[in-house]
Parts: structure tokens; sequence; C-alpha cells
């Protein structure tokens, strides 16, 4: 099946989670396709179209009763990065696959080519199903008209977010070394995203850069790609550093500290204080200073003020 | 044929925990690594090992860097106890890993010494007791037919039988030159009877690599019984007391030469006998006041 056997190895390694996370996917597909197809049954209208006439459109297909792209692949693209990156610290493959004699370059990009085939393939195969489930199941007198058009736009938008999303899991699991917060991280920054996006669209359909409302999902994908592109080539130059006495420890490279202070106090006060008043982005600016500086330095406040006051008294 | 290990030095939370350690080490030879619990030794493996990045230093296999030519890392072989990704599997899907990384990796007598040592195949690792772990994980290091082979503390709480098992089968491993050990413990008894060579960790660094044929052909271990309670200068000047019981003296002499024999018996001793001479009892006399040897025990 594999022709390296560092493929083969990787393969080995994290077959049985892909096919819980392709599980996970082909089962939330199939629930809301059922879903919608019941809410259809319910509702019969006569000639009724299941996907509606702006599918022959280039544009991404967004009707009332068919997704042509489940986002229930996005969150399994998502929980692929966690899962192939962040699960090798975890559960010490990584001191496996360091001393196996390949270099880690090679096992960087093995694990991702592995990663992103093995989730595409997921894809394709939960597509067909989704779409098969309402080519079987569609109510009497309905019609389900696909054109490529609207399709291949949504699978490629559907696709870049996914790898974005992807890339977002991946990068955060191979930066931080500890499991719970992990997962309070990427998902936190995940879901700024819905807000962070909704931002980047308004300022670019504003007075200053005045790109029309159409153009801004391929901006928004163009963003996706690049960002991916850079945190994947990121990764692989901190993956050649990682040494694994930090593992466990919320850094997995200290010297990451401060940078990812300044752009969470950056990110944080602007997502808070866009289009608010000065009095917001103060209050924005403390709280994620000192909220950042918390959650990354951890200080033992209680150990240094016992410590303080015991230094207090001995002086006196 | 030789792994050499050069400079190689690891801080660790600004804590220096190796230093400059240099050796070599080559197929046919069963290093010991010797040093008080947190001196490094585990850290020295994990950094050999790529686990680590080191401040400084490198490994070469047959001159060629382990960073530069990866592949030459997969003549090493390294379990660490502490950390390894076995816990997850059944004994019987761990071929599947080693198989992909070690070329010559034998399954066939892997499966053969599992049923030896009575492990079921279809037990998960971390079901397994200590001493089962250990044994896996000593099968695996002979199945995986690497060159240079590290047991890290591979007797730690095991009983008698499971040890001389592991001991016969390191020994057996030697015999044609094709493979070499490098064994740390904290105890000294654990490799008395196993090491060639052994190496001295101390204060994060390196402080001595002995060969024990050497010290051994020089070094004898006598009991004498003397007429009088008092001490000869001989032995004041030449041994190291192992005990002393009245007039019974066990002493150490780490340079046995004729004259001393013959200023030995000289005293004509009303017992004079070699023993065996023990690698703790060598430890004691070359070691105990600069090493710290003592408070190893």
């Amino acid at each position: 099946m594999f022709s390296s056997k560092l493929d083969r190895l990787i393969w080995r390694r994290h077959r049985k989670l892909m096919a819980v996370i392709g599980g996970i996917a082909l089962l939330g597909t199939v629930m809301m396709t059922l879903i919608l197809l019941h809410t259809m049954k319910q509702n019969p209208e006569p000639n009724m179209q299941i996907v509606s006439g702006s599918i022959h459109k280039w544009q991404v297909y967004r009707g009332d009763y068919f997704n042509a792209y489940s986002w229930w692949l996005v969150l399994a693209f998502w929980l692929g990065g966690l899962e192939i990156m962040h699960l090798d610290l975890r559960d010490h493959f990584n001191e496996f696959l360091f001393s196996s004699g390949f270099s880690r370059l090679r096992v960087y990009w093995a694990k991702l080519r592995m990663a992103l085939g093995a989730l595409l393939g997921m894809a394709a195969v939960v597509i067909a199903i989704q779409y098969l489930l309402y080519w079987l199941s569609k109510p009497s007198g309905a019609t389900f008209t696909l054109a490529w058009p609207g399709l291949i736009t949504s699978w490629a938008m559907g696709l870049v977010v996914s790898i974005g999303m992807f890339s977002l899991s991946w990068f955060a699991s191979t930066i931080v070394g500890q499991t719970g917060s992990l997962i309070v991280t990427i998902a936190g920054f995940t879901l700024s995203l819905v807000g962070s996006s909704g931002i980047g669209g308004n300022i670019l359909s504003g007075p200053w850069f005045r790109i029309s409302r159409s153009a801004l999902p391929w901006i928004g994908a163009g963003v996706w790609l690049v960002a991916a592109v850079v945190l994947f080539i990121w990764g692989a130059v901190l993956y050649q550093h990682l040494s694994l006495e930090h593992n466990g420890e919320y850094l997995l490279f200290p010297r990451l500290r401060v940078p990812v202070y300044v752009v969470f106090v950056v990110y944080v006060t602007w997502l808070y204080s866009y289009d608010s008043d000065v009095t917001t982005m103060v209050g924005a600016f403390i709280f994620s200073a000192l909220f950042g500086y918390s959650w990354l330095w951890r200080p033992r406040l209680g150990e240094m003020w016992h410590q303080w006051r015991e230094s207090k008294q001995a002086r006196e | 044929m030789t792994l050499n290990v050069t400079g190689l030095s690891k801080e660790i939370g600004g804590q220096q925990i190796i230093q400059d350690i240099t050796f070599e080490w080559a197929p046919g030879e069963i290093l010991g690594l010797v040093g008080r619990n947190g001196v490094g030794k585990t850290t020295l493996f994990r950094s050999m090992m790529n686990h680590y990045v080191p401040e400084a230093g490198h490994v070469t296999v047959d001159g060629q860097d382990t960073q530069r030519v990866p592949s030459r890392q997969q003549q090493l072989f390294f379990i660490d106890t502490q950390y390894n990704f076995l816990n997850n599997y059944r004994l019987w899907e761990l071929p599947d890993f080693f198989r992909a990384v070690y070329p010559r990796f034998d399954e066939q007598r892997f499966t053969s010494l599992l049923a030896e040592f009575k492990l079921d195949r279809n037990s998960q690792y971390r079901r397994l007791s200590k001493g089962m772990r250990a044994l896996v994980n000593l099968v695996l290091a002979l199945t995986s037919n690497a060159t240079y082979i590290i047991l890290d503390e591979p007797f730690d709480g095991l009983d008698v039988i499971i040890r001389e098992n592991i001991a016969s089968m390191v020994i057996d491993e030697v015999a044609d030159q094709q493979k070499g050990f490098l064994i740390s413990s904290h105890d000294l008894n654990e490799l008395d009877g196993l090491s060639d060579r052994v190496l001295l960790l101390k204060d994060s660094k390196l402080v001595h690599d002995y060969n024990l044929e050497d010290i051994r052909a020089k070094a004898k271990k006598i009991q004498l019984v003397l007429n009088d309670r008092v001490i000869p200068a001989v032995l004041k000047e030449h041994s190291q007391l192992i005990r002393v019981s009245g007039r019974v003296l066990v002493v150490v002499i780490t340079n046995y030469t004729p004259e001393i024999d013959q200023a030995l018996k000289d005293l004509k001793p009303v017992l004079f006998e070699e023993l065996p001479l023990t690698l703790e009892d060598l430890f004691r006399a070359n070691l105990a006041h600069e090493t710290g040897y003592q408070m190893m025990k």
C-alpha cells in the first residue's frame, strides 16, 4: 500500500484515529442529510427542487436543503491536525520517530502528506455518500440536479477552509504541549475567527479598500491558503528544533512565549475594540495583557506572596 | 566500527545536566554507565537518541554524524522506560513499528522469545508488570539487531531470576562481536561480571572511563589474618581497607606487584587468602573518595 517505510509507520500509528475522525464526519453529514430530507418530506411542495438554480453559478452554493460541502468535513480536518501532531507528542511516539533514522524534516512532511491525503480521501467518500443519500432518499416528485460551477466552487472553497483549519490545529499542536490547554487555545482562536473574519470583511468592503462583497470569499480563501502555507513551513522549521524535555509544558518552545504574548494582546485588543470607544479598547488591552500573562507565565502568586512576606519578616 | 560521543552537553531549565561527555564505544563491548540518581544518565541517552536537542556535541557512527546522516541512528536502540509509546499496544502489534525502523528486525525471534518468557502476545504493554515490561524491552532490543543497544536501568526492581536471564542474554549477544551494550545502573552489583568498561558520571561530567580488564589484571582482593592488631605499613601505603574485623583484614590492592606480595608474605600472616574481586571492591579502592561512590549506596 505504501512504498516508503516511514509512510507505513505513520499510517500504522494513525489509521485507527483517522478512521474515527472519518466516522465522525460521515455520521455528522449523514445525520444532517437525513434531518434535511425529513424536513423536506414534512413540507412537501409541487415540483420541489432540492438544489436551487444558483448551483449553475461560479459561487459557493448555500441552499435551504442542500450543502455542497459539509461543515462536518471542516471539523474533521480541524480534528485531524490535532490528532496527528498532538497525539504523537502526548503518547511519546515522537521519541520513536526522532530516533527512527528518518530526518525530522522528512518525518514532518510525511506526516503532513499522510494526514492531508487521508483527510482528502475521507472528504471524497463523505461527499459521495452524502450526494448518494440525497439521490436515493429524495421525496417523490422532488428533483436533485447538480451543476459543476456551483459544485467545483463549493468544494474548492470548502477544502481551502478545511486546510486552513487543519493548518491552525496542526501548528498549534506543534507548539503547545498540554492537551487541555491546547484544546482551549485552539478552540478559542477558532471561535474568534468568526468575529475577526466579519471585521476583516467590513474593513475590505469599507471606504478604504472598496472591495465588492462578492469578491470577499475569494480573498478569504487566498488568506486561508497563504496562512496555511506559512504555518506549514514555520512548523517545519520549529519541528527540527523540538527538544522533548519541554513535553508537558504549555509552550514547547520557550522562546516563543514573548511573541505569542504580543500577538495575543494585539489580536484580542483589536477584536474587542474594533468600532468601539477608547474605554473599550483600554479595557480589552488590560484584560488581554493580564490574562495572557497569567496564561503564559502562570505565576504562582500565592507562593510569591508568602515568599515576599517571609523575606520581609526576616529583614525586620 | 565505532560509535563516538563527542562533547555532548545538555541544559534543562537553566541547569547543566550533562557537560562535555566524550567516549568511544565499539561492538563487542559492554559498557556500564554508573552514577547517582539524577546525575544525567537518562539525559545522556535521550540526547544521544535525538529526543533532546543538545546544546553542544554530536554522536557519530563510523565517523558519520547522526544528525547529518540520520539513517545511522538505526544502528542505535533505546527504549525510554519512562516515556515510550508502547503502552497503547498489544505485544503482537509491536513488530509493525520496529520492523519499519530496524531493517534487520527479527520478528520470528521476537515471537519465540515472547513464548520462551511466557509473555502473552495478546497482552497490552501497560497491563504488564514492571519485570515483564523490562523483559519485553530487552526482547525488542535483541530482536532489533541494532549494533549499539542502550539499556537504562534494565535490572531495576527485577527479581533475581529475571536479572540472571537478562545478564546471560546480553553476554550471549556480544559473543560474536557484532553488538555492543551500554547499560546504566546506580547499583554496581548489577553490572558485576557483565561490563568490560565502566563510565562514571558525576556532577554532570564523565569523570572516569575504566577498562575493568586492565584494572583486574593489576588488582587483588586479599583476606589476611595477622599476628597482631597493628596494620602494617605496606597495607597502609598500598591498599584500600574493605573490612576490618579484629585481626581479620580484607584489603584491595590496586597495583599488586611482586614486591608487595613479598612484603605481605614477610609478615607471616596466619591466613593469606585471595578473594574474588568485585566491581564494588574496585570502585571502593579506586574511587571512594574522589567520586562520592559511597553516597551511591
